[in-house]
């Protein structure tokens, strides 16, 4: 074989390979996906359900609560002088909790009266404490202890009676009246609420916040009470 | 003297031609190329194009995807607790698949920084799955074998405990802890020269409910996928 042929070949031959060398470094074989994503600390607070308003004269429930939604409820108390024969007029309100989260739900409280003399309304006269917490339903962290800085419902006789000086009922408990919570203060905290499931699970915390004033000879006029719920994550 | 005269020269002109003759049977009168060369096996995966993000709350692509340049996605799913409202936060991936011999392709996952707890979101609740569609004419003909169950949020409900599970076996990242397969199949292309367009084009998906999960800031998801052939 002559002696040019064998050298372009050689020549031929080096060239394939460059060619295929290149080829094979310019193929993508391998890719990646690389995703980031949070997931933020979630603390809320619905109305748990319909109010029960009981021993009122007159009012009524101007403004219902609605499970799963906002709590927006509004009350007429009704009558609060003498006339009403009632032990006690008491609103009770269902509350629910939902948190990935430790939560704590804090509360602050405004009375406004016209009456002008220490017989007028005050936050003293309007007993406050949440009643039983359910952590029931699946998708619920339970069991867990939630802790209560209330003494639960005002109307008991341990956390209330008249003052054998003034006569005047009296809301003794610990926070067991709104005149506690003139500033935002904690009413009841806990551990995370919902375990890993879908917003859609409508399960949570759920406890009744109780309202109760004691119809006595308060001075006449028109009262305002004004409560304001919040649940945060610390 | 004649005739001797003319037979020498009869005998040189013969042995001239005798000569000649000789000399043209001995020239080359033929050549030959011998060439090798050699056909390996071609696997390649590629972005497909731009990604499509769908439900997310506050998040974004950072790197899209770009049709035929290597695959590099990084995309923000944003939030994943229950503040984000939406059925799925869902990414679609294109992904771009040429070979000259039949395949395999593999994936390889990981869920970082999401926390520890039985409440923290972790791989299985990251939902993945290819919908490849039949293969188009211009491509060889073959089908191709989805080891996934498809699109992760068809389907899916909630365990005893209401956390939702995806549907289907290899519906999730938990599957794909260490690399495995999930599409195969014979030769993709016909016989088309390198800068053919023409290629096995699917969508990945990849899918998370929002949920109730552990508060986590900085989530890290990763999926490496890799192409051999068989």
């Amino acid at each position: 074989m002559p002696r040019s042929l064998i050298t372009f070949k050689i020549i031929l031959l080096a060239m394939m390979l460059v060619v295929t060398a290149i080829a094979c470094l310019g193929q993508s074989t391998t890719g990646t996906v690389s995703m980031s994503a949070t997931v933020s600390k979630f603390v809320e607070i619905n109305s748990g359900g319909a109010v029960t308003l009981t021993g009122n004269s007159g009012g009524g429930v101007t403004t219902d609560g609605v499970a799963n939604s906002p709590l927006a409820v509004s009350i007429n108390l009704g009558e609060l002088g003498p006339s009403n024969p009632n032990n006690f007029v008491t609103a009770s309100v269902p509350l629910k909790l939902r948190s990935n989260a430790p939560y704590v739900l804090s509360m602050s409280a405004t009375v406004t009266s016209s009456g002008s003399t220490s017989s007028r309304i005050g936050p003293a006269d309007v007993g406050f404490g949440l009643g039983t917490i359910s952590r029931a339903g699946t998708g619920v962290n339970s069991p867990a202890t939630d802790t209560n800085a209330t003494s639960g419902d005002p109307t008991l006789p341990a956390n209330g009676s008249v003052n054998a000086t003034t006569g005047r009922y009296e809301f003794t408990g610990v926070r067991s009246n709104l005149s506690s919570f003139a500033s935002a203060t904690t009413a009841l905290n806990g551990p995370i609420i919902m375990n890993a499931v879908p917003r859609s699970n409508a399960n949570g915390l759920t406890v009744p916040a109780f309202f109760a004033v004691k119809p006595q000879f308060f001075e006449n006029g028109t009262t305002t009470i004004s409560v304001t719920f919040t649940v945060t994550a610390p | 003297m004649f005739k001797f005269t003319k037979g020498i020269l009869s005998a040189l002109a013969l042995s001239t031609l005798l000569t000649l003759s000789a000399t043209a049977t001995h020239a080359q009168t033929t050549g030959s190329v011998t060439m090798t060369a050699s056909v390996s096996n071609f696997v390649e995966l590629n972005s497909g194009g731009a990604v499509a993000l769908t439900g997310n709350s506050g998040g974004s692509v950072i790197t899209d995807g770009t049709a035929n340049t290597p695959l590099a996605v990084v995309v923000d799913l944003g939030e994943l607790g229950p503040s984000n409202t939406n059925s799925f936060v869902k990414l679609s991936v294109p992904l771009r698949l040429r070979s000259n011999v039949a395949y395999q392709l593999n994936m390889v996952s990981s869920v970082a920084g999401a926390g520890a707890t039985a409440f923290s979101l972790k791989d299985t609740d990251v939902g993945f799955g290819l919908t490849p569609a039949a293969r188009p004419a211009n491509l060889a003909p073959g089908a191709d074998t989805n080891a996934t169950p498809g699109d992760p949020t068809v389907g899916g409900s909630t365990d005893v405990n209401g956390r939702w599970v995806f549907a289907g076996a290899n519906s999730t990242l938990g599957a794909y802890a260490v690399s495995g397969a999930v599409l195969n199949g014979p030769r993709i292309n016909k016989t088309v020269a390198g800068n053919s367009n023409t290629s096995l084009t699917l969508p990945a998906v990849f899918a998370v409910k929002p949920q109730f999960f552990d508060p986590a800031p900085a989530i890290t998801i990763t999926a490496q996928f890799t192409v051999v052939a068989l």
